[in-house]
Formats: structure tokens, sequence, C-alpha cells
């Protein structure tokens, strides 16, 4: 382990040599290492979205960059590191609909302020969740749900990655929009909640497309409808849930998770445009592309203040289906 | 035969020069990860998995695996010579050091490599065969099915207790109360968290065990009076025919039981050494010596161990879903790659599957070397004056604690379950039923409330599943039967505390502990 470090080590040295004279015309940053800060264990989908970036941006800015896992207590302990981290462009974060909608509306007790702690740099991706329900659970659609739900109350759970996750609040926001009943089953983790869903302890999930979706396509599971207002290109056949019913109510249904790059407060912004820049044109690029493309997601792009406009209506969407659905402040 | 060309087409993949390079590499990181005190696979993996970004991805699985694997052979070494485990090397501290003391620690290394290898070769043997079919079993457990089976680890920590029971069960309680500590899953409420951040998500098992074991027997290293070695790096490694031959039993009952535990979620290597061990108190011949240094106490959960760590690519590599941390980091490691883990992993990526069921053959004879003959190299590193090697040690078991999350505070936490384990060793109290109750408590109330969730507050549930009623049969069978065998003793007048008291004091000499047990 130890010379293998001491390895690796020196590869990052010499990549960094190299890039050094490379960098030299450029302004004066970076010259050092700089950090995506990623709220959650190395392995999950934040984490490999963060890798991707990472690899990217090492390229395009000429030094490498590297992702610095710091998870706890919900994805707030390593967002609010990062809210306070010293604001020199060293720093940089990988925010969500965690970080950034569901976590400022649900917990009590945050240490950053999701509007002035953070300057937005760019949009990553969206990413819709699926409604996908235990293959001999005897519902096609949306409305047979509902109709099933009805006529058998109290017989539905759904599973989900932990209590506060957008897996949870899409079930909640479903259930406080049809008024059926069903009950909440937390996970740790989605991995579990779909074996659970699959083996017919409880019924249904709403989960992230790319982790659902394969047992979709396996007939494991059978989706339902996409939470968002537009179809996924991934799962065309699927409808949405606006459009999977009848129901006046859930026509307003739009549930995703997003991923948007933020730095603390103050980080000067030719550094702010600069990395929006490399992240726009990584976008375009088919590798990256494709790579956003393959697991779901939708590839956003655009300017800071397109991301700073997005969160805000997020921040406003999870605050009602928080208070709508009566889930208790954490 | 299908597996035989599946496992040809396998071997195509697998004795390719840089994949066999690659097979190599991993093994030795995995070894000397396993050796080093404080260090797990997690924070290896997750540390060089950019580093396989360049790499293909059949050669990078094999390593990744090599390492993991490769982790789980090396790791009783540290808690057979030092008494510092990893977390799937808790029960190794037990016998494997008792037996390090009595001077035997050639044997006991001998014994658990020679185990390794038996429980990697069943688990091999298991994949090849029933790994589609038994990606299914993660389906039929229910979260009844799991509070039962978790409860009849509960019965067990009468096996895993060496000294008084009651002391055993306080110290088991001790750890479900200190497993209780962080955020409640259900409702988000914080637990016995003292308003303190750092335990708003618990405690981690690596804090727990390094403290109470490893920095434990560092600080009493360092009050004895004359300088007690706990080894003094002079090994006998090979074993008399006799000892060879105790080996074998508990080497394969530990296979199965760890192959089993591997592939439920959640299993995996922590408790299938705990597992082996309490089976091996109850039925090996030789069940009145373990936990006074006994062969049989290090070859089951070694075996054990190993098997888990095997089976647990099951549910990953056959429905895609990742048993735990390791394998999240493997499956994320595919997902860079652009292989979307699912349900039809093995038929739609038949080269990756086979090719590394196959490298599992090669690694195992690889680590064989690295864990046997070669040991004795490794463990050169005990020349070290103990001035220099304990602070050492101390330093890699705070970057151990450190690279779980990044987060400087759980090297605290880490401390200050040191000076816990210190207490608790003055008070010849044993922390391993301690473990046992911090490992499987939170699992056992987790589950337990999901049950009641899904049953809407029956305590029907628990005997209308078949599995979750068999299990609870089988526990209510195992409290009778050891009810009703010692009332007969007592009628007897034979009645003997032996059998409970298992091995008495640490420091009783052998002698009189063949005695106590004969009783």
């Amino acid at each position: 382990m130890a010379s293998l470090t001491r390895r690796g080590l020196g590869i990052l040295t010499f990549g960094a040599a190299l890039a050094a004279g490379a960098a030299q015309a450029q302004p004066a940053w970076p010259i050092r290492t700089v950090s995506i800060i990623v709220p959650y264990s190395a392995g999950g989908a934040t984490d490999v979205l963060a890798r991707k970036v990472a690899e990217g941006l090492s390229a395009a800015l000429g030094k490498t960059v590297v992702v610095d896992n710091r998870p706890g207590a919900g994805g707030t302990l390593g967002t609010a590191l990062a809210a306070n981290a010293k604001p020199d462009g060293y720093t940089l974060f990988l925010g969500q609909v965690s970080s950034h909608g569901i976590a400022p509306n649900l917990y009590t007790q945050l240490r950053y302020d999701p509007v002035k702690s953070f300057v937005p740099i760019v949009f990553i991706e969206t990413i819709p969740n699926i409604l996908a329900v235990n293959k001999d659970l005897p519902v096609n659609s949306v409305d047979e749900l509902i109709a099933y739900a009805k006529a058998h109350p109290d017989a539905l759970n759904f599973a989900s990655s932990g209590t506060g996750a957008s897996t949870h609040l899409s079930g909640e926001m479903f259930k406080a929009l049809t008024g059926i009943s069903m009950t909440h089953v937390p996970f740790h983790g989605s991995a579990q909640a779909l074996v659970s869903v699959m083996g017919g302890q409880t019924q249904m999930i709403f989960d992230n497309m790319p982790s659902v979706y394969p047992y979709v396509t396996a007939g494991n599971l059978k989706a339902l409808a996409v939470t968002t207002l537009k179809r996924s290109p991934q799962a065309p056949d699927v409808p949405t849930i606006a459009a999977a019913t009848k129901s006046a109510d859930l026509s307003r249904y739009d549930v995703s998770a997003w991923f948007g790059l933020y730095a603390p407060t103050n980080t000067p912004r030719p550094i702010v445009d600069r990395v929006n820049a490399a992240v726009n044109a990584m976008l375009k690029e088919p590798g990256f592309a494709n790579f956003i493309v393959d697991n779901g997601g939708v590839p956003e792009g655009g300017t800071p203040e397109d991301l700073g406009r997005f969160g805000e209506t997020e921040l406003k969407k999870w605050k009602t289906v928080i208070e709508q659905a009566g889930v208790p402040k954490m | 035969m299908d597996v035989i060309t599946n496992l040809a087409f396998g071997f195509e993949h697998a004795l390719t020069w840089s994949n066999l390079l690659y097979c190599a590499i991993g093994c030795v990181i995995g070894t000397m990860i396993g050796l080093l005190p404080g260090l797990g696979p997690l924070a290896t993996i997750s540390l060089l998995l950019p580093l396989t970004y360049s790499i293909p991805v059949d050669g990078a699985l094999i390593m990744l695996a090599g390492i993991y694997y490769g982790a789980q052979y090396g790791d009783s070494v540290s808690a057979i010579t030092m008494k510092i485990p990893h977390a799937s090397s808790i029960v190794a501290c037990i016998d494997g050091y008792q037996m390090t003391l009595k001077g035997r620690t050639g044997l006991a290394l001998f014994t658990a490599g020679v185990s390794s290898f038996i429980g990697g070769t069943v688990a091999i043997v298991v994949l090849a065969f029933l790994a589609p079919l038994l990606g299914q079993v993660a389906f039929l457990f229910g979260p009844a099915d799991y509070f039962a089976l978790m409860l009849l680890g509960f019965v067990c920590v009468s096996l895993v207790t060496t000294g008084s029971l009651l002391n055993g069960l306080a110290m088991c309680l001790l750890g479900v109360l200190l497993g209780q500590i962080g955020t409640d899953l259900e409702s988000g409420t914080l637990r016995f968290t003292l308003g303190l951040t750092p335990l708003v998500d618990g405690v981690s098992v690596v804090s727990v065990a390094l403290g109470c074991f490893g920095i434990a027997e560092i600080c009493r290293n360092l009050d004895a009076r004359e300088e007690r070695s706990p080894f003094n790096g002079k090994i006998r490694l090979m074993p008399s025919w006799p000892e060879f031959k105790r080996i074998i039993p508990s080497a394969l009952r530990g296979s199965v039981v760890g192959s089993l535990l591997g592939i439920l979620p959640g299993g995996g290597p922590t408790i299938a050494q705990f597992a082996a061990y309490a089976i091996d108190k109850k039925v090996s011949k030789y069940r009145h010596e373990i936990g006074s240094g006994s062969i049989e106490g290090v070859a089951g959960q070694a075996a054990a161990d190993e098997a888990a760590a095997r089976t647990s690519f099951i549910p990953l590599m056959s429905i895609g879903i990742p048993e735990n941390a390791v394998m999240a980091l493997m499956m994320s490691a595919f997902i860079i790659k652009g292989i979307q883990p699912g349900p039809n992993m093995i038929a739609k990526h038949p080269d990756l599957f086979w090719g590394l069921v196959a490298s599992m053959w090669i690694g195992n004879c690889f680590l064989l070397v690295l864990n046997v003959p070669l040991v004795r190299f490794w463990l050169s590193i005990f020349k070290i004056p103990y001035s220099v090697l304990f602070p050492s040690i101390l330093f890699f078991c705070c970057v151990g604690t450190y690279s779980v999350n990044n987060n400087l505070d759980d090297v605290f936490i880490t401390a200050a379950f040191g000076l816990l384990g210190y207490i608790l060793m003055r008070l010849s109290l044993d922390p391993a039923p301690l473990m046992l109750g911090f490992i499987l408590g939170p699992m056992l109330e987790e589950n337990f409330r999901r049950a009641m969730l899904l049953g809407r507050g029956s305590f029907k549930v628990f005997v209308t599943q078949p599995i979750s009623a068999t299990l609870l049969g089988a526990i209510a069978i195992l409290i009778l039967v050891q009810f009703a065998s010692a009332v007969v003793r007592m009628r007897s007048g034979g009645f003997s505390p032996a059998d409970q008291a298992g091995s008495a004091d640490r420091d009783a000499s052998p002698a009189e502990m063949i005695k106590t047990s004969g009783g």
C-alpha cells in the first residue's frame, strides 16, 4: 500500500509538472489541485458523476481536480463544509436536489444557506424518477394504481432509500395529491429498497431512473410512469405521471433528481465563468454527454444564473411538498 | 457441463498476461492492507478507483476484487499478532491472540492462511455453480426473516462469550445501546447524540473495534511493568500432522457458513466470522479449548470471513444489488466504465463474471503463497522496537479511522473507545460480545420495526412468514435444549460452571483450564 500510494503521488506530481508548463500563459488560477466536495460516500450516483466531472475538468483546467467525499448527516455535513470553505476557487461543490432543494426545508439546524452560502456555477443534469411496482401487482397504469389503492385501503407500501430522500418525498407528494393511503417503508439506500419491491414485501417505489430501469427492462418490475413533465429519452414508452392519469391534481406532478456545480459564496466571478465554460464544453462532447444519457439523465448546461433561478424554484417546490405532505421537520 | 465450458471461457480471460498482472497487483495490495492495522479495503479501493479509469474493465474488476478478498486473507494477521482487528477479523482477536500469548503465533498464522484458502475455494465453487440461482435468495428474505436471523445471532452471544455469561450479556447490551447512537431511520429523530454533530450518523464499527481491541491492548502493554512481548518475531510455521488435521473440519464448517451469509444483503464477512465461531464452539470436537487459543477458534472464522467476502459478489453480479459498501464501490466502477449492473449482468457480460470467477482461483493460489510461506517476511516489522512500533500502529489506526468518512472527528471517537476498551480490560470484561451487540443490534431493531410497519402493528408477521417462523422455531428449540441439558446436569449433581465459562480467565494457565473444562 505504502509503495503504491507513493507511486500514485509520483504520477500526480509528474502530471502537475507537465500541466504547470502549459498553464503559464493563463491567469493565476488554478496553481494547485482543485477539489470537488461530494457530501456522500464514494460509490453513490453523486460520487460517480463527480468523478466524471473531475476527469473532464482536470483536462480542461490543466490541473488535477479531485473528488473529496465528505459523507454524513444526510449530506448536510459535507454541504456545510463546502459552504464554509475558503472562496478561492480551490473548493467546488456538487450540489443536488437534496442539498439545494429538500434539506433546507427539512432540517431545522442547517449550518448553511442554500442561496446565501453558495454561488451557482453550472447546471449539469436532471434525472427523472420512475414509479415502479412489483410485477405481480395487478395494475398497469397510474389510474389503475389509484383505483387499486382505493379498493384495498391500507394494502400498499412504498419503499424509499431513506426518510427525507427524494424517493420518499416523491411518494408523499403522490399520496397528498391523490388522497390514497399507503405506508412509507424506509431502507438504507435504494438497493435494499428495490430488493424489497422485487421480493414483494413492499409494492412500489419512486426511484431514480438509472437504478430502477434495468429491472424494468428485465421484467422484474413494472414501470407505470416517469415523474417529470417530459418523457425520458431512455424510456420513451413510459408515460409521464401527469399524462398517465385523468386526475387533474397530478398534472402538476414534476419531480427529478438534479445536479449542479456550486462554489462557496464570494468565489471570484472569472473563476466561476471559467468552470462554467469548461463544463458547458464538456456537455457538448459526446463522451460526457453520452455518459449522462446512458445513465438516464438529461444534460442541462447554461449560465450560472440559470442554475441560480432553477435552484430557487426547487426550494419553493419542496417547501410546498413538505408542508402539504405533512412530513415532520428533522 | 455448462459450468466447465464457462470456466474455461473465464480462464481464457483471466489468464492473459495483463489480467494475471492485475490479479497479482490486487492480491499484493490487498494482503498489505490486511496486514496493516486499521486500514481496510473500503478506503483503499476508493483511493485506487481513479487509477482504474485507464485500465480495461475486466482488469479493473479483477484487481479491485483481488484487493477486497486479499485484504480478508491477511486481516487476521494483525489481529493474531497484536490484537488489532479489522471489522472482519474481530473474532481472530479472541483465540488467535491467545495463541500468540502462548507462543504459537506461527501455528495461528498458518491456520488462518490455510483456512482462508479453504474458505476461498469453497466459495468459488459456490460462485461458479450456483451464482445465478442464489442471487434470487435475496428476494426471499423479508424484514421479518432478517429479524429472526439477527435474533438467532443474539442467541449465539452465549457462545462467543469467554468468562461469565452474565458479563457477556451485559457487554452485549452495552453494544446494542452504542448501536442506537445516531439518526433513527424512520423518523429522522436524533438518538443519544448528546447534541454532537459527529454522532449524528452513529459510531462506525471501525472506531469501536480499533478502540476496544487495538488501542486498549497497546495501553495494556505500555502499563505492564515488564516489557510484555505480544510477539517476538520468531515463528514456527508448519504444524504437526495432528494439528493440521484439526484445521480441516472447522475450516469446512466456516466455509459453508460464510458462503451462505455472504449472499444475504447486510450479512457479509463481519457477521460470518461470529457465526462460524459460535458453531465451532457448539459442535467442534475441541470445543472446550475454544476461547483459550485453539486452532478451531482461528480456522472457522478465517474460512468464513474469506468465503463470505467472495460470495458477497453474488448479489452484485447476479441481480445488480451491492450488499455492502465495498460492493457499492465495485458497482460505481462498473457505472464509470459504462456498464449498468442489473439482473442480466451474467448473461450480458459473461466475460466479466466468468473472468472474475477464474481470477479468484488464480488469486487464491497467489494469496496462499503470500500468506503462508512469505508471512515471515511481512512479520519482520516486529523487529522494530516498541518505542517506534506502537506510535506507528496508533498512526495507522488514526489513518484507518479517518479514511472511512474523511472526518477527523472519527479519530477522536476512536480514541474515546480506546479509553472505554482499556477500562473494560481492567475490569476483565470481554469486548467481543459488545461488538456482536453493536453490529446486530441496529439491524435487529430496524428489521423488527420494518416488519411491524408492514404487518400494520401485528406480531403475526413473524410466524406467518415461513423463513422467519422456521428460524424462530430453531431458536426456541436451541434454548429449550440448553435449558434441559442444564437441568439434567444439575440433577445428576455434576453441574460445572465450566460449560458456560468456556475458557475461564485469560491469565489462567492452560493446564488449569483443561482441568476446569474437564469438570
